[in-house]
């Protein structure tokens, strides 16, 4: 029976060389063919951790103490070589950037059929297989680097599928992807379940994952299993403020619960200044990385006080590139941006940045400093900001982001959704009248990312907020106005009630409306506006 | 994730040879032109330099940035060696003086003197065409050469699986390193700090690029990391691998290996013989005696 089970977990803990306490504990469960299991919990509840004693790369890559014991068909794994496991464990880590190797799609794909030496002509009859049955034979001999976050998805999908596992881990693969590309991944995935495969699936994007009907859930926290079981059950154990559920069932629960006291949306924009005077103008704006290819065309748009934008787009659609205008870290081509008033052509990045943050999707790109409250004091110290100021602005900073605790700790040895926060902290503490954030949420717990957006749009301090994102409802949520962006021009620029009611054009956009926005369409006669989900349940 | 160089396919004389025997005659070519320091030697080396170039397929517009940035680090250095006359003395020892500036002041009874002489002219100009030559032949192979063949063209010149894929992963990491490096600098421009600013001493100076260096640095460790954990879950380094990809050696190419053979072995019998040092126009050395 053993012997018929693709999947055993028995008793596993480990702790990492480097840290005091075990990042998983007792962890046991068996998983059966055909079957996805999705695994969900705030960030640092042990699931990556989970996953790297899965597949093998605990302890074999990272050392540490490990108990427990892993069983693939019966056998266990302990003894095998990375090898071995690997043909029948595949693995799509979280960012498929980090996963490639190959220049040419072809090249990627067959990666991993070239070590176990497998035949030449064999390796490219299951290459193309593979990408056929991803339907993505036609991206065969393109560059990988050039292909969109949803393609390089799948083709890092189909280089794990060449090898033939009978198991697949996913550790986050719909973080970085445009809603209509997640909705592929997750069909892809179903499909390969319902094929025999089991599948294993570690997401924050519960509600998304939902809508393919996995046969259980998990649900962790602290390195510890707190529910394992049908998704019926799910609801009943976890807070719907930890978890991202179906806006009915949030609605529906919340209405047990008094009344959530309602945020103020940028307090400080409705005191001094005119609503009318633009604080950021887009005039005709294009742009072209290289001289004969243009990417943005003709952008015209402003951004007032007392906007929250939300910009929305499948992607590759040029969100990052327009907005990385208005920090004027890119110059237009044609037209001008003006911030304040004045041309970015004749300001430096510096000098704009006293008035527009601008937080980078990547926080691996910026920290460097011993401490995180030394690294929050380095731009107000840019900026010239006296000490007295900076302190005060730190400890501010670190408050909204939840990490007071960690002011001390060094920010590179923070998990990836820490280190997003101390980023996002790291502008705060800046103090600019304007802020804009490149995927804010992206790889954040949704308990986290909803407590530090409302601390940020409540505060006095901003004039306007901008960000870009791919979850629609954080755009039903927070934004008074949404872009859409699409193919470098500006497809939409209306209220969220205006621009998000078109399916059709949220198709034709790679957009997918949510449980959230239904909900929240059906009763904008009653509400007028759009509304989070606990707010709907008292109306 | 790692980027490839502007590669792209062109009616080149580069890509008319398999990349195997471009690479060798492109390193018989480097070593013979280093056996040189007299100009006339090395003006065939540089002849043969501009007929591939011209011939490559790469137009002035891609590759502009890349030849002035080398170009002009090449003359910076030729013009500070022409100047304080470092460097040539290992292989001159006499000196023709052109003309001589003395400085009309003394610092602690030294006097700024520029010495312009036949010798430190030359030896500029020689050093200018040689490491010119070998600069502008090098340029041309990330816009030449397919990063898709990068490993297989290793593996073809005889270097384990191993290293042939390491070679293919570190053609691709400095182009990778520019785009981070680039990422970097943005970001912190973004919170107020400005490069071109920097003052104090140059420990000081130093100091004040950590915000740049520490997160380029982090970043590339990181990336390292997972691509061993990538190539690690698709089992490399277990045994000898299978290459797709296929090299064809024609005719053409044993030619161009041949070649490049009797121009290195030429260059040092010819290096032996006492041929090819330094050299200085007789007429020259006797109008300035």
């Amino acid at each position: 029976m053993t012997q018929n089970t693709p999947l055993i977990v028995e008793n596993l803990s480990f702790r990492y060389r480097d840290r005091t306490g075990a990042a998983i504990h007792d962890i046991a469960f068996e998983a059966q063919a055909g079957e996805i299991l999705l695994i969900a919990g705030a960030s640092g509840c042990g699931k990556t951790t989970l996953i790297r004693s899965i597949n093998g790369l605990i302890p074999r890559s990272y050392k540490g103490e490990m108990n427990g014991r892993v069983l693939v068909f019966g056998e266990e794994t302990a003894s095998w070589k990375l090898s071995q496991i690997s043909q029948k464990i595949g693995t799509v880590l979280q960012d498929p950037e980090r996963q490639i190797l190959g220049t040419k799609v072809l090249n990627e794909v067959a990666f991993g059929l070239e070590n176990l030496s497998v035949p030449r002509e064999e390796i490219l009859e299951r290459v193309d297989e593979a990408l056929k049955f991803l339907k993505i034979f036609h991206l065969r001999e393109r560059e990988t680097f050039t292909l969109s976050g949803g393609e390089k998805q799948k083709v890092a999908l189909a280089g794990v599928l060449a090898m033939r596992p009978s198991i697949l881990l996913l550790d986050e693969p719909l973080a970085s992807l445009d809603p209509a590309s997640a909705q592929d991944t997750l069909d892809t995935v179903r499909f390969l379940a319902d094929q025999g495969m089991t599948v294993l699936m570690v997401e924050h994007r519960v509600e998304d994952v939902l809508r393919i009907n996995p046969e259980r859930v998990m649900f962790m926290s602290e390195g510890e299993i707190r529910y394992l079981g049908s998704l019926s059950g799910l609801s009943k154990v976890v807070n719907y403020r930890e978890v991202k559920l179906p806006a009915e069932q949030i609605a529906e629960r919340a209405k047990q619960d008094p009344p959530a006291v309602e945020i103020k949306i940028l307090p400080g924009a409705a005191g001094n200044g005119s609503r009318e005077a633009a604080l950021v103008k887009f005039e005709d704006v294009a742009f072209g990385y290289e001289s004969d290819v243009e990417v943005l065309h003709g952008i015209d748009l402003e951004i007032k006080r007392g906007d929250v934008i939300a910009v929305l787009g499948p992607n590759g659609a040029g969100k990052t590139t327009f907005v990385k205008h208005a920090i004027g870290l890119l110059k237009p081509k044609g037209g001008r941006v003006l911030v304040n008033g004045r041309d970015t052509k004749e300001a430096s990045v510096a000098q704009i940045a006293g008035t527009l943050g601008y937080v980078f999707q990547s926080p691996s790109h910026m920290l460097f400093a011993p401490t995180v409250s030394e690294e929050l004091a380095f731009g107000p110290r840019n900026l010239n900001h006296s000490k007295e100021q900076i302190e005060q602005e730190v400890k501010e900073a670190l408050r909204i982001v939840n990490l007071s605790d960690k002011e001390q700790d060094p920010p590179l040895a923070l998990s990836f959704g820490q280190q997003k926060r101390v980023s996002i902290a790291a502008i705060l503490a800046m103090q600019s009248r304007i802020l804009v954030m490149d995927e804010p949420t992206a790889g954040q717990d949704y308990q986290n990312y909803m407590n530090f957006m409302d601390a940020i749009l409540g505060l006095p301090s901003f004039e306007a907020i901008l960000f870009i994102t791919h979850d629609v409802d954080l755009a039903v949520i927070y934004a008074n106005r949404v872009l859409i962006v699409n193919d470098g021009r500006l497809i939409a620029d209306g209220k969220p009630q205006d621009v998000l009611r078109d399916f059709d054009r949220l198709k034709a956009n790679r957009l997918v409306p949510t449980s959230l926005l239904s909900l929240n369409l059906e009763r904008l006669n009653a509400t007028g506006r759009f509304l989070r989900a606990e707010a709907l349940a008292h109306i | 994730m790692l980027v490839a160089w502007k590669y792209r396919k062109r009616r080149s004389i580069i890509q008319w040879f398999d990349p195997r025997a471009w690479l060798i005659f492109f390193g018989c070519y480097l070593v013979s032109t280093l056996a040189f320091w007299d100009i006339r030697f090395l003006s065939f080396f540089f002849v043969v330099a501009l007929l591939v170039v011209f011939n490559s397929g790469v137009t002035w517009k891609e590759s502009r940035r890349a030849y002035l940035f080398i170009i002009g680090f090449i003359f910076f250095f030729a013009m500070l060696t022409f100047l304080t006359g470092r460097g040539g003395s290992e292989v001159y020892k006499v000196e023709h003086t052109i003309r001589e500036y003395k400085a009309p002041f003394s610092i602690i009874g030294w006097t700024p003197t520029l010495k312009i002489t036949v010798e430190r002219a030359f030896f500029a100009l020689s050093q200018f065409v040689r490491v010119g030559s070998i600069a502008v032949m090098t340029i041309l192979i990330p816009y030449s050469l397919n990063p898709a063949l990068y490993g297989i063209t290793f593996k073809g010149l005889g270097l384990p699986d191993k290293f042939a894929y390491a070679m293919d992963l570190t053609m691709r990491f400095i182009p990778t390193f520019a785009r981070d490096f680039q990422l970097t600098v943005d970001a912190q421009r973004a919170r107020g700090y400005e490069l071109e600013k920097l003052s104090g001493g140059l420990v000081e100076q130093v100091r004040k690029m950590g915000p740049i260096f520490v997160p380029v640095t982090i970043h590339a460790i990181i990336g390292s990391e997972d691509i061993i954990d990538a190539m690690d879950l698709r089992a490399f380094g277990v045994g000898p691998r299978t290459w797709i990809d296929v090299l064809e050696r024609h005719t053409r190419d044993r030619i161009l290996i041949w070649l490049g053979v009797a121009i290195l072995v030429a260059s040092l019998v010819l290096g032996f013989l006492g041929y090819g040092k330094f050299w200085v126009p007789e007429t020259l050395i006797r109008m300035f005696s």
